[in-house]
């Protein structure tokens, strides 16, 4: 009886194939959860080495990816997000009914102009930024379904989360990206100093 | 439908994860109503353009990264063949422990910080709160304290002296400091137990019934796990000790013991500094 199963150069070779077509998704999603490659890149190692060493436990035929995912953010949350001192949303949130949270009156969550379109002139280093602005629970939702196109169901099992909660998580953290993609937006068309305004105001001093 | 039914389907709906019957009545109502078609239109154009944007910015994984990941996971399997060469296998609290003990590399970084702060933790002798031998006692006081239920184990002939709560890391954990005899002198020698719940399983000391043996520190530190909750031993004692401490369980008997390297004695044991 011995404790661990040595794997064998198959399972090895069989693990790697598998991991290998998700090795950039994971590093863009480690990216975005840890918001600097250096934390990205040992996140990725983690994730990979665990994934690894738990791979007897992982079900042949079921969704590779998702598995790997859930490792991905199980090991975040664990390690990388205490070392930053993230603050949660916490119970608090999650203690409303999703409704509620759907109507929430946060002022972060009502865009200024709602019906208005996001301009093509928005870069991509911008979404990526307002990205790394959203909190925690959000970004991890809009990480998984936009970034990377899980379902909901998907993310649900990722995250250890009902359906519903995916569904608030995403609401929010959509709205609340297009509200800093559109406040980019507007400093970007403001004109850099407005002269007579400041001419204006030495007049009033 | 109204517009404030339709308005939490919309993002779904977009998603497409609706079930049919309800992206007909989303459709049915956005024929209707003007505003929300808008909306909807808008969001499906913004929820594109989030898309596209963050996707081109997203850069693959660097080649140096890609070709680390494997080696490490080669290297991780020879340092499982390598690692399994001595075991000790024990009765604790009616669960029985396997231990192996090697001198090879501590397979994983993260693994090697619990140690490693685990040993310090003990080195630093923290005042008890609790100073009773009985473990009922002992789990009696720890009751409602933790996150998790805290069964002290017995060792046969260690006795314990007392407790407290400690962290290891950031988790925090039971710490029971035992008196434990060795063959070696007279004078028992401390042992310190953390116990703590680590359902993330950031402490990957496999499946339970095992254990890993290191050292940090000059300690050797013994980690296994049972369910969500990790036990790590902290002690000065030899490997000849520990394994007294947790006698083989006569059903396996260890095979011979092969020689390991000895713990580099970096900082003074606790029990030197009484």
């Amino acid at each position: 009886m011995l404790g661990f199963s040595t794997k064998s150069d198959k399972a090895r070779a069989e693990f790697e194939g598998l991991v290998a077509p998700w090795l950039d998704s994971l590093y863009g999603g480690a990216l975005r959860l840890t918001r600097n490659e250096r934390d990205a890149e040992d996140l990725v190692q983690d994730t990979v080495m665990r994934a690894y060493r738990f791979f007897d436990k992982f079900e042949r035929g079921t969704n590779f990816r998702a598995w790997l995912f859930k490792i991905l953010t199980n090991t975040f949350i664990n390690g990388y997000r205490r070392q930053v001192k993230e603050r949660s949303l916490g119970d608090e949130s999650e203690r409303q009914s999703v409704e509620a949270q759907f109507f929430s009156s946060d002022t972060t969550d009502q865009a200024q102009n709602p019906e208005d379109y996001l301009l093509q002139r928005v870069m991509s280093e911008d979404v990526l930024k307002a990205i790394d602005t959203l909190p925690i629970d959000f970004r991890m939702v809009v990480i998984l379904a936009d970034l990377q196109e899980f379902s909901y169901k998907e993310i649900a099992d990722i995250l250890d989360v009902p359906v519903g909660t995916v569904m608030s998580r995403l609401f929010r953290g959509r709205r609340q990206l297009e509200a800093v993609l559109r406040k980019r937006e507007e400093v970007a068309d403001a004109p850099l100093v407005d002269l007579n305004a400041y001419r204006e105001r030495k007049k009033l001093g | 439908m109204n517009c404030r039914d339709a308005e939490p389907l919309m993002m779904p709906y977009l998603d497409g994860e609706l079930v049919e019957a309800d992206r007909l009545e989303v459709e049915k109502h956005l024929a209707e109503c003007s505003p929300c078609a808008k909306q909807t239109e808008v969001s499906r154009h913004n929820r594109t353009l989030v898309r596209t944007l963050a996707k081109a910015a997203t850069p693959p994984m660097p080649e140096a990264l890609r070709a680390k990941v494997f080696t490490k996971v080669r290297s991780d399997q020879a340092g499982q063949r390598q690692g399994r060469f001595l075991r000790l296998s024990a009765a604790a609290a009616g669960v029985a422990l396997c231990a192996f003990v090697g001198h090879h590399q501590w397979r994983s970084f993260q693994r090697k910080l619990y140690v490693d702060d685990a040993a310090s933790r003990h080195a630093r002798q923290f005042p008890l709160e609790v100073r009773v031998p009985q473990p009922e006692a002992l789990e009696a006081w720890f009751d409602g304290k933790l996150g998790h239920r805290v069964a002290v184990p017995r060792f046969p002939n260690a006795v314990a002296e007392g407790a407290r709560v400690l962290n290891v890391r950031e988790k925090q954990a039971a710490y029971i400091r035992y008196d434990a005899p060795t063959r070696a002198s007279a004078q028992p020698r401390q042992v310190g137990l953390f116990v703590f719940g680590d359902n993330g399983n950031d402490i990957d000391v496999g499946a339970r019934g095992e254990a890993e043996l290191g050292n940090s520190n000059g300690y050797n530190v013994v980690t296994w796990r049972e369910g969500d909750i990790v036990y790590q031993l902290v002690t000065d004692l030899e490997e000849d000790d520990i394994r007294e401490l947790m006698p083989a369980d006569p059903g396996h008997r260890p095979p011979p013991p092969v020689p390991v390297g000895r713990p580099a004695l970096d900082v003074q044991p606790a029990s030197f500094q009484r």
